[in-house]
C-alpha cells in the first residue's frame, strides 16, 4: 500500500487564461480512501489525470511513496484507474480486458490466468470471462473495469467519477460493494464524485474543490458539520443547507436574532455567545434540515432551542421523514420533518429550532465564524 | 397480415415506384447493352437490334479482349494491362490505407502543438486537381528514377491518396473516446501498442471503406496512368482506351464492350465483398453513453 503527497500542485492549460489547478496540497495515507468533491469544471477530474500521468503538471510534486513521480510517464507510475465510461478495449473478451495490462508488462501466463481468475471471482464475473464488453449490461462492465484495475495490484487506485452512468438502484448497490472492497483490501482509492451522497458513504477524508482551489479537507462528519466556508456548507448535504442573513443583537437571555415567516410573525432565535463580538452586525446562518424539526419533549428545555409557529409552503414526502419548506427572512428554508407528525402545506405548524449545531458565516468572507 | 402493415397502391404509391423503376432503368440500361454486346457476333451487331438480346450468344468478345485485341501497335489483348493495375492497385491501396490509419492515429489521439493546422493543410490534398500536379510529379519522379513504372504509379496514388485515408481514419479515431488511450496507457501499453492492439483492431468499418475508396479511385485512375506510365506497365484504363482507339479494319463493339467489363469488375467485385463491412457499431457498447 502507498502513500501520496500533492505538493502545490498547479496547472495551466496552454492557452487558458486561468488557471485550472490553483495550488492543492493534499496528503493522502496509505490505505486511506479520499474523496475529491466538487461542482464541474472545478478541477477534480484534472487532478486526477495529473495524478495518473495522463496530464503534466505547471508546478508542484506529486510525491509517490516518498519519491516524486511528476515527470514518470503513466505506465511507470504503477497507478490504475477506473473510468466514468469504463473505456473496455471493445474488441477483447472481458478476460483478456483484464489480462491486457498484465501481459504488457510481461507476467507469465500462468500468473495472468490465476490472477485473471482471483479478480473475477472477487468480483463474481467468472462467468463473464469469455464475453465481450459489448455483451454486458451497465452495471457488469463496470465490474470488469474495476477488475482490470484490481489486476494489476497497482500501488494507488483511481476511480473517476465511476458510479454516474449507472441507474440509481445499481449505484448504491456499487458503492456499498466498493465500500467493502476497500475494507477488504485496504488499499489506497482516490476517488472523483460530484455526487455528495457518494462522498459522505465512502470516504475516509473528503476534499472539496472549487475552481481549482481546494475548499476543505476532512472528515466526512468535519466536513458536514463544521463547514470552512458556504460553499462547502452548501454542497455537502441534501436538501442543501439554507442561509438567512440575520442581525446579532443582544438579548435579555443572551444573544439573539430575529426572524421572519412568510407570513410576517417572527421568532426570537437564541445564539451562541461566540457571537458576541457581532452585536449589531450581519451574520449568515447555515441551518441544515434536521436542526428545524417538529417539537421533541426531549430537547425543550436544553440551552438554544426555541420553538416557533411558521406557515408550512411546499411538503415533499421522502418516507422516513417529511422535508418541509418555511420562509424565513425572505430566505426558502428546508426542515426536516417526522411523518408522524403531520404538516400540511399553507398552514402553520409549531417548530423546533435547535441552535446548537446551526453554523454561522461572516456574510462578506462567507467564512464559517468559529467559537 | 392485415391492411394495417401493407398500406395499400394508392396513386402516389404507384407514382413514387413507376419513379424509383424508371431511375433503375436508366441506371441499367447502359450496362445492358454493354453485357448483351459483349456477348454477340460483329455479324449480329451490324445487322440486329443494340438491345436486342443475341442471337447467338458467343465469349469470342471476351476471349478476344483478354488475349487478342489490339493495343496500339500490340495485339496481345488487356490480359497484361489488367495485371498490371493489380500490381499498381494493390500496394497502393494497402500502403496508403495503413499511413491513413497511422496519420489520423496520431491527429485525432496525439494531438500536439499545430496538429489541427497540419490536419487542415493536409485537407487541401483533397481538393488538388490532378492536372495541377502533373508536371511537378513528373519531374520528381524522373529524378527519383521512377518514371514509366509500376512502383512510381504507386507512389503517385499513395501520394494523392493520404489526404482521403487521413480524413477518414482520424475523424473515425476522434470518435472513440480518449478514456480508452487513457486506459491503455495506465495500463502500460505505449504509442504502438495503442494503435496495434486497441485502435487497429477496431478499425474494420473504416479500414473497408478507405479499402473501398481508394481502389476504386486508384483502378479507375486513367490521367496519371496515361501520363506516368507507358508501354508494358500501363494499367487497363489506359489499355481500354487505346484498344477502343485502335482503329484497323472494322470497329469490334463486342470486344470492346467486352473489354469495358472486364476493366470494371474488380471495383465491382471489391464493392461487393467489403460493403457488408460498411455496417457501423463495430464499438457499439464498449462505451456507455
Amino acid at each position: 500500500m502507498s502513500q501520496l503527497e500533492l505538493r502545490k500542485i498547479r496547472k495551466t492549460y496552454p492557452g487558458a487564461a486561468e488557471e485550472t489547478l490553483k495550488g492543492i496540497d493534499i496528503d493522502i495515507a496509505s490505505g486511506e480512501f479520499l474523496i475529491l468533491v466538487g461542482p464541474s469544471g472545478c478541477g477534480k477530474s484534472t487532478l486526477m489525470n495529473t495524478i495518473a500521468g495522463l496530464e503534466s503538471i505547471s508546478d508542484g510534486e506529486i510525491v509517490l511513496d516518498g519519491k516524486d513521480v511528476s515527470g514518470v510517464e503513466p505506465k511507470d507510475r504503477d497507478i490504475a484507474m477506473v473510468f466514468q465510461s469504463y473505456a473496455l478495449y471493445p474488441t477483447m473478451s472481458v478476460r483478456e480486458n483484464i489480462a491486457f495490462g498484465l501481459k504488457i508488462r510481461g507476467m507469465p501466463k500462468e500468473q495472468i490466468e490465476q490472477e485473471v481468475e482471483r479478480v473475477a471471482d472477487l468480483l463474481q464475473i467468472s462467468h463473464l470471462l469469455d464475453k465481450k464488453p459489448s455483451r454486458l449490461s451497465g452495471g457488469q462492465q463496470q465490474r470488469v473495469a474495476m477488475g482490470r484495475a484490481l489486476a494489476r495490484r497497482p500501488r494507488i487506485y483511481l476511480f473517476d467519477e465511476p458510479l454516474s452512468n449507472l441507474d440509481a438502484k445499481l449505484r448504491v448497490e456499487m458503492r456499498t460493494e466498493i465500500k467493502k472492497l476497500h475494507q477488504r483490501l485496504q488499499t489506497t482509492i482516490v476517488y472523483v464524485t460530484h455526487d455528495q451522497i457518494e462522498a459522505m458513504t465512502l470516504a475516509d477524508r473528503i476534499a472539496v474543490l472549487k475552481d481549482g482551489e481546494l475548499q476543505q479537507l476532512g472528515t466526512p462528519k468535519q466536513v458536514y458539520d463544521s463547514p470552512q466556508n458556504m460553499f462547502v456548507a452548501g454542497f455537502m448535504g441534501s436538501p442543501a443547507m439554507s442561509f438567512v442573513h440575520v442581525n446579532v443583537e443582544q438579548g435579555e437571555q443572551g444573544l439573539q436574532a430575529e426572524v421572519q415567516g412568510g407570513d410576517g410573525r417572527s421568532l426570537k432565535l437564541p445564539l451562541p455567545e461566540y457571537l458576541a463580538d457581532r452585536v449589531g452586525k450581519k451574520v449568515v446562518l447555515g441551518i441544515r434540515p434536521e436542526h428545524i424539526t417538529q417539537p421533541q419533549d426531549q430537547k425543550s428545555d436544553q440551552a438554544l432551542v426555541t420553538t416557533g409557529e411558521f406557515t408550512i409552503e411546499v411538503t415533499e414526502p421522502t418516507g422516513p421523514d417529511v422535508i418541509a419548506l418555511i420562509r424565513l427572512n425572505d430566505t426558502n428554508v428546508h426542515c426536516r420533518i417526522d411523518p408522524e407528525h403531520p404538516v400540511t402545506w399553507g398552514e402553520t405548524a409549531e417548530l423546533m429550532f435547535d441552535m446548537k449545531k446551526v453554523v454561522f458565516f461572516d456574510p462578506e468572507t462567507e467564512k464559517r465564524i468559529t467559537g | 397480415m392485415t391492411d394495417m402493415t401493407r398500406p395499400g397502391l394508392r396513386p402516389s404509391r404507384i407514382a413514387i415506384y413507376g419513379l424509383l423503376i424508371l431511375a433503375c432503368l436508366v441506371y441499367l440500361v447502359p450496362l445492358f447493352i454493354m453485357l448483351v454486346t459483349s456477348f454477340k457476333t460483329p455479324m449480329d451487331i451490324r445487322t440486329g437490334n443494340l438491345v436486342a438480346l443475341p442471337t447467338e450468344w458467343t465469349t469470342i468478345g471476351w476471349t478476344k479482349a483478354w488475349s487478342e485485341a489490339c493495343t496500339g501497335v500490340q495485339c496481345e489483348g488487356i490480359s497484361g494491362y489488367f495485371w498490371n493495375s493489380f500490381k499498381m492497385t494493390v500496394p497502393a491501396v494497402m500502403i496508403s490505407t495503413l499511413l491513413g490509419a497511422f496519420n489520423g492515429y496520431v491527429l485525432a489521439k496525439w494531438k500536439f502543438r499545430g496538429s489541427d493546422l497540419l490536419f487542415g493543410l493536409l485537407l487541401f490534398g483533397c481538393f488538388v486537381p490532378f492536372q495541377v500536379v502533373l508536371l511537378p510529379m513528373a519531374a520528381t519522379l524522373g529524378q527519383l528514377g521512377l518514371a514509366n513504372t509500376t512502383p512510381g504509379l504507386v507512389l503517385v496514388h499513395v501520394i494523392y491518396g493520404v489526404a482521403f485515408t487521413t480524413l477518414f481514419f482520424r475523424n473515425y479515431y476522434v470518435a472513440i473516446p480518449d478514456a480508452l488511450i487513457k486506459a491503455a496507457r495506465l495500463d502500460g501499453a505505449g504509442f504502438f501498442t495503442i494503435f496495434f492492439r486497441i485502435l487497429l483492431p477496431m478499425s474494420t468499418p473504416i479500414f473497408m471503406v478507405s479499402l473501398i475508396w481508394q481502389f476504386t479511385q486508384i483502378w479507375n485512375d486513367f490521367l496519371f496512368g496515361v501520363v506516368f506510365a507507358s508501354g508494358d506497365s500501363q494499367p487497363i484504363t489506359v489499355a481500354l482506351n487505346n484498344l477502343v482507339n485502335t482503329s484497323t479494319g472494322v470497329k469490334e463493339y463486342n470486344v470492346d464492350m467486352a473489354a469495358a467489363m472486364i476493366a470494371a469488375l474488380p471495383t465491382l467485385v471489391v464493392y461487393i465483398v467489403a460493403g457488408k463491412y460498411f455496417i457501423r457499431g463495430l464499438t457499439a457498447g464498449s462505451v456507455k453513453g
